[in-house]
């Protein structure tokens, strides 16, 4: 029913005031409409209930009822199609002049119709424009002077004076109606580009994202590594297309399972799922430990996911990732099985040269002279590098395959020293060195530790000390430290070390300059190894040293061995 | 009547350089180049007063041959020596065995460790 008066009401025009005129016209003019045709029907009905009446008269009220209806229509068809202004002004004109009409000139001029001009100016400020007001005050006023004075009658002056007085009134109230609905439409006009503009960068927003998102996925599809997250609850809520491959399941047998039901995958060694249990129960991040899938190696990492949007800064979840190690696992177990092997068949016929070049030193096959002797000694003595040299590669190899292990047992430090000098005695006389070695009194005559290693540890730091010093001594210290803790020291008055090289003496394959390589031998594996000894042994090893005024290390181990 | 060492060694050279030294101390050598012949000698041949035996040897290994040896009641005085590259292996058998060797061997060590034990 609205819809329907609306679209006859309505007339759609870009200026807001434009149709709210036309709107109101077209209401008045569908009231005087029903107005009239409701007129037609009652003077129908009464001219057939009362029979004596004058028949010429309802005749000219009938013709001037349709003539104003057929006006009113006209009106109408103006308003919607040509202009407001015009139709309104047609119309208020139109009800002039059938005001002028519809009574007594006298009674019109100066009696009981009077009023009836006072409504075409109150409509004018509203349907036409509000000073049309005025100017439909002096066409009343007008219309009252000529009748009263083609009747002879005065002027009615106050009368006009009225008409224009409320010409005013209806001017006034009808432009602060305009000025108010002006303002209420600048702010609904900035409200709506307001809403316009948030719309907008809603959906720049709501689109950067939905690209974010496309862009990670596009990611997360396409990189090697196999990635699953996981909520808090270690339930997986996403995992990628390489994860797929690498446990080669189904994407629908990982997501949404937990890992608990995944890590009881029948591929999965068991000690893998120890570990992963692990992983689960602590809620640990580590990074790349290894696990066995079937024929596969997998290297997994975790890192637990924070919601950082807010306050609380919440664990939200795990993204686990995990990488195809079966190559590189291979490749290992093929490298520490080739030096183990490789040094076993370097060892026995390097044992061999030795064992021949004594047998010359010692004259076995009868007497040699000076030099000959001298030469034997060069060939044991290089053999002998080169036999320490395999053992550290060896040692080496071993520790990267995480094989070489650490066997704890009762041993007494004064042995350890005595077995040193014995070792280590005739290298530092050659340089006219003392080795000495103290035991602190506070130290327990029996601790826990791995015999063979530590020695080897103390072999590998003196004879470095020794190699390194050209006059003075090495010292050899083993003390209590901290309350669970004892260490050893090994101090020389060498040539020392510049303090920039330090952080990497402990690296593998290094040495201070390239040229000490070549002077003294060694491809510098022994403090790696030293280092990566004691680090099994669950201690830490420290270096001092400046340039020209000798090194120390200090060794701190765990007296009881966890 | 020198004393019988024996032996059991699968690298020539070494076995060679051993013999020498044995030899030189004043011991009468017998080498076995394989953990199979070593164990038919063993089991068949007499008690040599030392023995030298090499832990890793082809076909039957030192730990089978030093089981025979510990076994065998005419090798209970017998001094066991052992040789091994490995240390862990050393210190597993060194209650079972008189001496370890370990690898390598110094042909002036073991002569002179071998002087010690031959008897006046």
């Amino acid at each position: 029913m609205k819809k329907f008066f609306d679209s006859i009401l309505n007339v759609s025009v870009p200026d807001p005031d434009d149709a709210r005129r036309r709107r109101l016209l077209n209401i008045l003019l569908l009231g005087n409409t029903i107005a009239a045709l409701l007129a037609l029907l009652g003077i129908i009905v009464a001219s057939l209930i009362v029979q004596q009446s004058n028949e010429s008269d309802v005749q000219i009220l009938l013709v001037g009822i349709i003539v104003i209806t057929l006006g009113i229509m006209g009106i109408y068809q103006i308003n919607r199609r040509v202009s407001g202004r015009w139709a309104a002004l047609l119309y208020l004109l139109l009800l002039n002049l059938i005001f002028a009409f519809t009574d007594s000139p006298a009674e019109l001029s100066n009696g009981r119709s009077l009023f009836l001009f006072t409504i075409p100016i109150a409509m004018s400020s509203l349907i036409l424009a509000p000073e049309a007001s005025f100017l439909f005050a002096a066409i009343g006023g007008g219309i009252v002077a000529g009748l009263a004075l083609s009747i002879d009658q005065n002027v009615n002056f106050f009368s006009i004076i009225g008409f224009l007085m409320l010409a005013l009134v209806s001017w006034l109230s009808a432009r602060s109606l305009e000025a108010a609905l002006k303002d209420l439409r600048a702010i609904n006009a900035n409200l709506d580009q307001e809403v316009i503009d948030r719309t907008q960068a809603l959906t720049q927003s709501l689109e950067r994202e939905r690209i974010e998102a496309g862009r990670n996925q596009a990611i997360l599809n396409s990189i090697a590594d196999g990635v699953i997250l996981f909520d808090r609850e270690w339930n997986a809520i996403l995992a990628n297309p390489a994860i797929r491959g690498m446990l080669e399941l189904p994407l629908e047998l990982i997501i949404d399972k937990n890992f608990r039901t995944l890590i009881e995958h029948p591929k999965l060694s068991s000690q893998s799922r120890v570990l992963l249990n692990a992983m689960i129960e602590h809620d640990t991040q580590p990074i790349g430990f290894r696990i066995v899938w079937g024929e596969k190696t997998l290297s997994v990492s975790a890192a637990q996911v924070y919601d950082n949007s807010k306050v609380s800064n919440s664990h939200i979840g795990t993204v686990t990732v995990f990488r195809d190690f079966t190559r590189e696992a291979e490749v290992e177990k093929l490298k520490s099985t080739f030096v183990g092997i490789v040094s076993h068949e370097l060892r026995t016929p390097l044992n061999a040269i030795l064992g021949y070049a004594e047998m010359f030193k010692e004259a076995v096959y009868g007497p040699m002279n000076d030099k000959q002797v001298n030469m034997a000694e060069r060939i044991m003595k290089n053999t002998q590098r080169l036999l320490a040299l395999i053992n550290d590669l060896l040692d080496q190899a071993q520790m990267e395959a995480g094989k070489l292990t650490i066997h704890i047992a009762p041993l007494k430090p004064a042995e350890l020293l005595d077995a040193l000098h014995g070792l280590m005695d005739k290298a530092a006389s050659d340089k006219r060195l003392r080795l000495t070695s103290e035991i602190d009194d506070e130290l327990p005559e029996i601790l826990n530790g791995d015999a063979a290693r530590l020695q080897q540890i103390l072999v590998n730091l003196v004879n470095n000390a020794v190699k390194f010093t050209d006059q003075g001594e090495v010292r050899v210290k083993f003390m209590r430290t901290e309350d669970a803790k004892w260490g050893i020291a090994v101090e020389d008055t060498g040539r020392g070390m510049p303090e920039s090289e330090l952080p990497y003496i402990f690296d593998t394959f290094r040495q201070v300059e390239s040229s000490t390589t070549r002077v003294h031998g060694g491809f510098g594996l022994g403090l790696a190894i030293v280092k990566q000894l004691v680090n099994l042994m669950s201690g830490d090893i420290k270096v001092e040293s400046k340039l020209d005024s000798g090194t120390k290390f200090t060794i701190n181990l765990p007296l009881v061995i966890p | 009547m020198s004393e019988l060492a024996l032996i059991i060694e699968d690298d020539e050279d070494l076995a060679n350089i051993f013999a020498e030294a044995l030899r030189g101390v004043g011991f009468e050598v017998e080498h076995v180049p394989d953990g199979r012949l070593a164990q038919e000698r063993l089991q068949n041949g007499g008690a040599p007063f030392i023995v030298l035996l090499d832990m890793h040897l082809p076909h039957v290994s030192g730990a089978d041959l030093l089981t025979i040896i510990k076994r065998e009641e005419k090798f209970a005085k017998t001094l066991i020596l052992i040789t091994t590259a490995d240390a862990r292996m050393g210190d597993l058998y060194s209650d079972q065995v008189d001496f370890v060797l370990i690898k390598p061997i110094s042909f002036v060590q073991l002569r002179d460790l071998t002087a010690r034990l031959r008897p006046k």
